[in-house]
């Protein structure tokens, strides 16, 4: 059996197999990522709020289309010279299209790692912070975990006491964690008072673990065990209890509707209770020298003096000082306040005037003053070159982004022009790549802040978390990079192994790279509609 | 004398010609079998045993509607064990918890799992490369890693109910910012329900567009010599469409079930609107500032579509027995050919009639409300054209043609209750209500699982060379048909009185200070809600009414009446010019194609019934018309 049209096209269609597949699938993509594109666009008209608009470095964004259009010609390239049956320059031309696929995952992998370190915050009066977190550091040296890692500067520091655990559903990765933080600093975690339980029915009550008992993932998977165990048996109990109930009530009142009964029909638990399993929802640990614990505030709800995790443990403690510490901070932006701002009629300035930002760290005020003029400039400027319209007003106003954010770029003109911070033409180079160069121009450019943890009203890395612009950007050119990948990987499988295709038929051969060409194309595409939409709208 | 004339066919298909080139080992013959039937009967067993787990979960759905203060029977409940019923029953009873999860799931399976499966994939499968002449499918590899993905996806959704947060309980509509926040104490996102349904959706999404591309790529490319469009049997031009509904309609939820997995491990805001405030944790620690509307677009975009990827093979199956059984040409055929490409095409701009509620805006409601009035024109076309092919013929009630023939009336009402529903106005009324479930139980049900047993019972012969028990088919079918109606009928009386579709107690809360005029439903709940109880007793008199069935379905495959021969129903498509059970490659002649698909009762001919791969005599009575003559001179 053989499966026609596969080298040759069928005669009617004028079309082999694989390629009205390959024309198949690709519409089938184009609805893929119609789908984000159409998001991107409802995502962005609805947002109620300022959207992050050309925040992001061109120059690599620009480098990869120019790089990804390039192996789209040359995967043109490697299919004629197949064609033409010359072997060796398919292989040169295939090469440089995976070599291209590759600089370009490398350029979108280094934009990802920075933006994954990139920390964010929006405080309570919706004025936003971005930059660069510090790491906790004692007489000038990092602090270090007990792991060797620095402590990023945007931990919940909690001083344990107790710590309950809900016995259903503890996360084990983190008793595991709590309990070698508490070896580390040589202190004990045990049990607060005896279990005594009933596990068998009408037997008596036995021990299943004494005070004091140190705190062990196999203790509470002990624990856990008897007290679902517990459940079941109970529960059933009661089903069949109840059961018994109904059954009694329908036959001393047939006729009658569940409804009408089902007042009168209920579990009589004193005659249960002889047979009953003792349940321990919860089991209770005392840390013997408390020690401080730190959580990510991601699985917290901290409190003054407990706290819960997401499993429900509560951790019962004093919660110490835990402020965010930017170690350069390198965007003030105001554009969300002042939105939210003018909805309820106060100007801009006197919002700003009033921020949390403006009123405790004057250096945020001595940026916001020198911004104003260089607003009042720039502004003095478009209307030298556009003038006004008949009603006195500028014919070009700056944006809102202009007026209200001070962005890197900014805050770097500023050192420049305040302190006179200079660094060299490599350096600047770099920054168009990699985003604001820390080292170069220091705490003079950048300074550092410090956020107490009740001001906080939303933080997060520059991750799909930050906001939906992230959110859709990240989406996209991850899913458009596996597109990448794919495609590369099935063109580099032609590039190793196609020579037995060739020799057998090259014909085949010549088909297969048309139709991953195809997708390769396709994959282009797809960056030409992202590219514009994320880099520079 | 049928037999006869079967036999009489020029070509002689009684000697096996299984596949002589290799001899596959067991594994790759009947469990990694790149073979399109094989692959058929695999997604057809699969989706049977998805619909019956599906079916257990609505009863025990049921049982909770229709007795809430009652713990769950053990007949019921022997499937879980003590400590599965100590967390998701109280006192044996089911919880609201655990009814979202058994409805959610009971829809998920039914539609992605159960009928999909059953339709577009096992008769898809197996019927359109046989129809068109084909060998296999194009794209053999390919059909078989679509079913490992489907298999795959239903696992991983199912696996969920055992997993400490239990399966999805969002409704099988998933809507955010409600599917956003379940399960949000689960630590490890990724092994929580939600998500697990998420991934278990992506897999099948895969499945179904490799599954499409194939059959696509098969209908366009490898149909016989003769086979041009218009002698397509219908059934493949339904194919078609619904490949084509199937690869751009699932693109878009594919995309809402990416963004939805990025809103649960990646903390995303897509769905998720500003300000968000729960009674436990208080202001979610959300970016905010997405659109719960979003979702809603890019899943019906998907939802309505998929209607008729459910659909259109139950009318496939019908368009093909109903000309077999009444021995004349299906009516109507090119009409119906337009109709649905019609169909297909309106399929795609109808999404939002399942918004009006949402407040998106009146003009936007009164455009989907007219395209949805449109597309009932097409649906009435196809099915008038059915209804009319009965008309003058002599009909054999054979077992598939009784559910064909419960399939119109079914289909007819379930199709008609829409109506009201394509209204804003109505919409109003009866949006969320049992009259919504009831209307489209009545379109998936008794129509379209009726259609889908029609086609269980008319190709049963060609696939293990044994006919079903007529007797336990009857004794499968009239129980259904009135059971269905039982179980499904008051919903709609149910709904027009306003009970809501969500209620996991049938609106027994409701009662409580009936007499309340703050309580606006408590004097019209007490006076529908004893019909919960009959649309129970309907539920388990319907399971049980499938017991013959599964009798039937097994013994047949072994001890049922063997055919006569290769074409037992005397039919005129290419499928039944195969060998019983066909081998590997499907046909043992040279496959060309002389005439239509339909050909009963022509008065030139001695039998009453001209197969489309017979070649034309050229002694015949009466020659047969230019278009035949002229292929034949194709073939030489």
């Amino acid at each position: 059996m053989e499966i026609p049209y596969i080298f040759t096209p069928r005669k009617d269609t004028g079309l082999v197999n694989s390629k009205i597949a390959i024309w198949l699938f690709l519409a089938s993509e184009v609805m893929l990522f119609g789908g984000f594109f159409s998001a991107y666009v409802y995502l962005r008209l609805g947002a109620d709020y300022p959207w992050p608009e050309r925040s992001l470095p061109v120059l690599p964004g620009l480098i990869n289309t120019f790089v990804l259009i390039a192996s789209s010609v040359t995967v043109v390239f490697a299919w004629a010279a197949l064609k033409m049956r010359k072997w060796r320059q398919f292989q040169v031309y295939m090469a440089i299209t995976v070599a291209c696929a590759a600089l370009f995952m490398v350029l979108k992998g280094i934009e990802y790692y920075l933006k994954f370190h990139h920390q964010a915050v929006r405080l309570h009066d919706y004025s936003i912070v971005e930059g660069h977190l510090g790491y906790e550091k004692e007489d000038g040296k990092l602090v270090l975990d007990r792991k060797g890692h620095p402590i990023e500067e945007n931990m919940i520091r909690i001083k344990a006491e107790k710590i309950s655990f809900s016995t259903k559903r503890y996360h084990a990765a983190w008793v595991e964690e709590m309990l070698a933080e508490a070896s580390h600093h040589q202190a004990e975690i045990n049990l607060e008072a005896d279990i005594t339980l009933v596990v068998e029915e009408g037997k008596p009550a036995i021990e299943i673990a004494k005070a004091g008992a140190p705190l062990s993932l196999e203790l509470l998977n002990k624990i856990k065990d008897v007290h679902i165990a517990a459940l079941a048996h109970n529960s059933q109990l009661r089903t069949v209890a109840l059961r018994e109930a109904w059954k009694t009530a329908h036959e001393a009142n047939p006729g009658k509707k569940d409804r009408e009964l089902s007042e009168g029909v209920g579990i009589d638990m004193e005659a249960l209770k002889p047979s009953m399993l003792g349940e321990i929802p919860s089991v209770t640990f005392v840390v013997a020298s408390p020690v401080e614990l730190l959580f990510k505030p991601r699985d917290i709800k901290e409190g003054p003096s407990s706290s819960t995790l997401r499993d429900d443990t509560v951790i019962t403690g004093k919660m110490e000082d835990s402020p965010m510490v930017f170690h350069y901070v390198d965007a003030i932006d105001f554009q969300w306040l002042v939105m939210k701002a003018e909805k309820k009629g106060i100007a801009a300035e006197t919002a700003i005037e009033n921020s949390w930002l403006m009123k405790n760290h004057d250096f945020v005020r001595e940026a916001w003053e020198w911004h104003l003029k260089q607003t009042a400039k720039k502004q003095k400027a478009l209307n030298d070159r556009y003038g006004f319209k008949k009603d006195g007003t500028p014919v070009r106003v700056l944006t809102e982004k202009e007026l209200y954010r001070m962005g890197w770029k900014d805050l770097a003109e500023k050192g420049v022009d305040t302190k006179g911070v200079k660094i060299s033409g490599f350096d600047k180079l770099k920054e168009e790549f990699m985003g604001p160069n820390y080292d170069a121009r220091g705490n003079e450019t950048f300074e550092e802040l410090s956020v107490p943890r009740d001001q906080i009203r939303y933080a997060s890395k520059f991750t799909p978390s930050w906001n939906n612009y992230y959110a859709i950007y990240f989406t996209i050119t991850g899913l458009h990079g596996l597109h990448v990948i794919g495609g590369a990987l099935v063109l580099l499988y032609y590039l190793l192994f196609g020579r037995k295709m060739y020799l057998s038929n090259p014909e085949w051969l010549a088909n297969r790279v048309e139709v991953g060409g195809l997708f390769w194309h396709f994959v282009d595409l797809i960056w030409i509609f992202a590219f514009p939409i994320f880099y520079l709208m | 004398m049928s037999a006869k004339a079967a036999s009489h066919d020029s070509h002689d298909h009684h000697d096996d010609h299984a596949d002589h080139h290799h001899n596959p080992g067991w594994l790759a013959k009947y469990v990694f079998s790149t073979d399109h039937k094989t692959i058929g009967i695999q997604y057809g067993i699969t989706a049977l045993l998805f619909l019956a787990f599906g079916f257990y979960l609505m009863m025990v759905m049921r049982w909770s509607i229709a007795y809430p203060h009652q713990p769950l029977p053990d007949w019921m409940g022997w499937i879980f064990s003590d400590t599965w019923k100590s967390r998701w029953l109280q006192d044996g009873k089911v919880t609201g918890e655990t009814y979202n999860m058994f409805g959610a799931m009971h829809g998920t399976i039914m539609v992605f799992l159960g009928i999909v499966p059953l339709g577009f994939g096992a008769f898809g499968n197996y019927v359109t490369p046989l129809q068109i002449g084909a060998v296999d499918m194009a794209f053999p590899k390919l059909n078989m890693v679509s079913y490992w993905t489907y298999l795959a996806g239903g696992l991983v959704m199912c696996a969920s109910f055992f997993m400490e947060s239990g399966a999805a309980k969002s409704g099988w509509t998933n809507y955010s910012p409600l599917a956003g926040f379940a399960d949000g104490q689960i630590v490890n996102q990724w092994l929580a329900g939600q998500t697990q349904w998420l991934i278990g959706l992506v897999l099948l999404i895969t499945s179904s567009l490799l599954g499409s591309v194939n059959f696509i790529t098969t209908i366009i490319n490898l149909r016989a010599r003769g086979m041009t469009w218009m002698r397509l049997p219908f059934f493949v031009w339904a194919m078609l469409v619904t490949g084509f509904l199937l690869l751009l309609a699932f693109p878009p939820l594919e995309a809402a079930g990416i963004m939805q997995l990025m809103d649960r491990v990646a903390h995303s805001s897509f769905f998720m609107p500003s300000g968000l405030f729960t009674k436990a944790d208080g202001l979610a620690d959300l970016a905010g500032g997405g659109s719960p509307l979003l979702f809603q677009h890019l899943f019906w975009f998907l939802g309505h579509p998929e209607v008729y990827v459910l659909l259109l093979p139950a009318i496939a199956c019908v368009a093909e027995i109903i000309p077999v059984n009444t021995r004349k040409p299906l009516w109507g055929y090119k009409s119906m050919v337009y109709s649905v490409l019609i169909l297909g095409f309106l399929s795609f701009i109808v999404w939002a009639h399942h918004m009006y509620m949402t407040g998106m805006g009146s003009s936007v409601s009164t455009f989907f409300q007219t395209t949805t009035v449109l597309i009932s024109i097409p649906s009435v076309v196809i099915i008038t054209a059915l209804l009319i092919s009965l008309w003058g013929g002599s009909i054999r009630f054979t077992p598939p043609m009784l559910w064909a023939c419960a399939f119109i009336p079914m289909f007819g009402i379930g199709g008609l209750t829409g109506l009201p529903l394509a209204f804003n106005l109505v919409g109003l009324h009866l949006h969320d209500t049992y009259y919504v479930i009831g209307h489209f139980h009545y379109v998936v049900a008794p129509g379209i699982l009726f259609g889908l047993f029609a086609g269980v019972h008319h190709w049963y012969p060609k696939i293990t060379g044994r006919y079903t028990n007529s007797f336990l088919n009857h004794l499968h079918f009239w129980p259904s048909l009135v059971c269905m109606n039982v179980l499904f009928f008051p919903m709609l009386v149910q709904g027009m009185a306003g009970f809501h579709r969500r209620w996991y107690n049938g609106g027994d809360a409701y009662l409580e200070k009936a007499a309340d005029s703050a309580n606006v439903f408590g004097n019209i709940v007490r006076e529908h809600i004893d019909l919960n109880i009959v649309m129970s007793y309907g539920a388990w008199a319907l399971a049980v009414a499938q017991i013959p069935f599964i009798i039937n379905f097994l013994l047949a495959w072994k001890m049922g009446r063997k055919v006569e021969n290769d074409n037992p129903w005397d039919a005129t498509t290419l499928e039944w010019a195969t060998p019983t059970p066909p081998g590997h490659g499907n046909f043992t002649f040279d496959v060309a194609i002389y005439r239509g698909p339909y050909e009963y009762s022509r008065p030139d001919c001695d039998k009453d019934y001209l197969p489309q791969w017979q070649v034309p005599d050229k002694n015949a009575r009466v020659s047969e018309g230019e278009s035949e003559v002229a292929a034949s001179k194709d073939t030489h």
